[in-house]
């Protein structure tokens, strides 16, 4: 195997997981999309709150005396998953359920309102300026000769992979064999039918944003111990990203929005592998272009069935 | 008439009275305005400008004021704003000053030049760097810092004879600061015949750089140049170290603040940065350090000691020419030097600085820094 091969597998690895991270953001995204028909523009600022929330608890587990890198991400992934949730909920209690019955665009504003609300609480409350942390998981395996170029992927990385996977599965469990799993796919379907059937459908919506804000708080742990560096407005360009991903693996559907978020990361680092970071983001809005002009519900959405 | 009118006309009265009476006591003070954000996300950067110009001020006063006037600093806020900028030059017209040492960000340093140009006002300020700012054939406006333009040759002078990598990487922010001092540098690099692999544009605001981390290595880079600010250098810093890319990083002062070793920590030592003159540290400023330190102010910020030569730049052309005409001292500026705490300063007809260095500076992981220049 020689080295081209390693360098394609260096960007595919490093694609991945840009990608799997951007996949938790967006099902954020498309589970709300696929329910109420909304796009939540506070959901990039939900996952900049879980970062911070990672960085002060881990300071806060370290400075109680705890040591054991694998009981301090533990314990970040916990409080973080808590405090995120409630946010979650909270902002669909607060600026959406009100709104619930009035015009589609309403909504919408009262997200982006949410959205620079959210980023300007934490700017005044954690300052403005970028937040670092050394790096907490360090080394890695390496793949190939180690004379030429080989590569390589850090621990880091495998993390990111192996929970990604977990949470999918967590999320597809609940989604098909729960019964509030049902509920959620039955809301989806028809959400006035459910709610004459005697489910609450204002519960399974909070629930649905409480799912999207769990992981995005995962992203968030994750992200913060990869790059180790946080700031109040990473929540913006994440979101953008993640929200890219959901519309091109089909929103509200989501094994589309997982596709959609690998198929972006990949893309992303091939064009800055062998063409130029330049291009990074033109080459990967053509695509979404593309794709949506084959496709227009996105790789695997399913085409909207107008409600009478 | 009524009562309320007879009494403001009698304050008015009395109000002109006064003015006439001070008027007469003392020979007029000259008024210098001090254009920069006092208030708002900079506003450190108005600090170092308006300890600098007060010092200046201070020092000029004591020894006997320029033509027997003695100086007076008149303080305005932009808020590194260019609307706000545009609402104090108006204000600086009314309020009938002639003389302004600011302003800050170029942003709003441009904008307001063109009133003073206009209204003939002389401006001279002490931070702002962009070169378009003295390409629009103004005669009144003068900087005592240097340009974008002057810290990518000084940067690739350096790594052409000291450093001479075998492959260079250029990387940049897109924006106008960045790119600009990445294609000076570049353009020294390929002068000398160093190849440059690599020249390539990154997304301010990104923050994984993993697969242009994953093509340097695969380029066996040995030297990076990256025009831009600390967030993304940090990260790229970091991530280098990360994935083992053994190559020496370079930036221009955009990256050279305490904020890049507490994003990059320990991968920040060794990066090298241009940055100009630490003007505390030359010997024959001690005794303005010093006076400095006496009143609890830093004299280390970038803009201290540029603030105090623009307001001696201002004095020492009215004592030269013994007038306070604007047009004078512009023409009196442009032909004579001037020895200021940041060095002799010699203007050109744009009214930049003919020489303002730019040191090369090592970086280390605690946020000190060894000069490897001199000048």
């Amino acid at each position: 195997m020689n080295e081209a091969f390693f360098y394609f597998l260096q960007q595919l690895l490093n694609g991945l997981t840009v990608g799997s991270t951007y996949a938790l953001i967006a099902i954020g995204y498309t589970m709300v999309y696929g329910i109420i028909g909304m796009i939540n523009f506070a959901h990039g600022e939900v996952y900049m709150i879980g970062c911070y929330v990672t960085f002060i608890a881990l300071t806060g587990l370290a400075m109680l005396g705890l040591e054991s890198v694998p009981l301090l991400i533990l314990g970040a992934f916990i409080l973080s998953i808590i405090v995120t949730s409630a946010y979650g909920y909270s902002i669909e209690r607060v600026a959406y359920r009100p709104l619930r019955g009035s015009h589609r665009l309403i909504p919408l504003i009262s997200a982006i309102g949410m959205s620079i609300l959210l980023q300007n609480f934490v700017r005044v409350a954690q300052g403005a300026r970028d937040i670092a942390m050394p790096s907490l998981v360090t080394g890695g395996v390496t793949l190939g000769n180690e004379a030429s170029f080989h590569a390589s992927l850090s621990y880091m990385q495998i993390i990111i992979f192996v929970t990604t996977l977990m949470a999918m599965i967590a999320l597809s469990i609940f989604i098909s064999r729960s019964r509030t799993g049902r509920a959620c796919r039955a809301c989806a379907e028809d959400i006035k039918m459910t709610g004459l059937l005697g489910i609450n459908s204002n519960a399974i919506i909070g629930i649905t944003f409480v799912i999207g804000a769990i992981l995005a708080a995962v992203a968030g742990v994750l992200l913060s111990l990869y790059y180790g560096v946080v700031n109040p407005y990473i929540g913006f360009m994440a979101g953008l990203k993640a929200f890219t991903a959901a519309v091109l693996g089909g929103i509200g559907s989501i094994p589309g929005a997982v596709l959609g978020g690998l198929v972006l990361g990949v893309t992303e680092a091939m064009t800055s592998g062998y063409l130029s970071s330049q291009y990074k983001d033109v080459v990967a809005f053509a695509l979404l272009i593309m794709i949506l002009l084959l496709r227009p519900t996105g790789i695997l959405g399913r085409p909207e069935v107008e409600k009478v | 008439m009524s009562k309320t009118n007879q009494r403001i006309s009698k304050l008015f009265a009395t109000i002109a009275l006064a003015g006439i009476t001070s008027y007469s006591l003392a020979a007029e003070p000259i008024k210098i305005a001090l254009a920069g954000p006092v208030t708002g996300p900079v506003a450190q950067y108005g600090d170092m400008q308006s300890i600098g110009a007060l010092m200046a001020i201070e020092q000029i006063n004591k020894s006997g004021g320029v033509n027997g006037s003695m100086l007076e600093a008149v303080t305005y806020d932009d808020a590194c704003d260019p609307k706000q900028a545009v609402a104090v030059a108006n204000k600086i017209v009314n309020d009938d000053i002639r003389f302004v040492v600011g302003h800050l960000c170029s942003g709003s340093t441009q904008p307001a030049a063109d009133i003073y140009e206009e209204e003939g006002i002389l401006m001279i300020t002490a931070a702002s760097t962009t070169p378009e700012l003295t390409q629009r054939g103004h005669t009144l406006i003068f900087r005592t810092i240097g340009l974008d333009t002057m810290q990518g040759p000084a940067a690739g002078k350096y790594v052409v004879e000291q450093l001479k990598p075998k492959r260079a990487a250029i990387l940049h922010d897109k924006q106008q600061y960045g790119e600009g001092i990445a294609t000076a540098v570049k353009s020294a690099l390929d002068t000398a015949g160093i190849p440059v692999a690599l020249f390539e544009g990154v997304t301010a605001g990104d923050k994984d750089f993993s697969a242009l981390i994953a093509k340097m290595k695969k380029e066996n880079i040995d030297f990076v140049y990256f025009g831009g600010y600390h967030p993304e250098m940090g990260m790229l810093l970091r991530q280098a170290a990360e994935n083992k890319l053994e190559a020496t990083f370079m930036g221009p002062e955009g990256v050279g603040n305490s904020d890049i070793s507490a994003i990059a920590g320990e991968a920040s030592e060794g990066m090298l940065v241009t940055l100009p003159k630490a003007f505390d540290a030359d010997p024959k400023n001690a005794h303005l350090v010093e006076a400095f330190k006496a009143k609890n102010q830093d004299p280390r910020g970038a803009f201290v000691f540029p603030a105090y030569a623009a307001v001696q730049v201002m004095a020492d052309a009215m004592t030269l020419s013994k007038s306070q005409d604007p047009e004078v001292l512009a023409s009196t500026i442009r032909s004579n030097s001037f020895d200021t705490p940041t060095g002799v300063l010699e203007f050109d007809d744009k009214g930049d600085l003919k020489n303002f260095s730019f040191v090369v500076y090592e970086w280390h992981a605690d946020g000190s820094k060894t000069a490897l220049t001199n000048e």
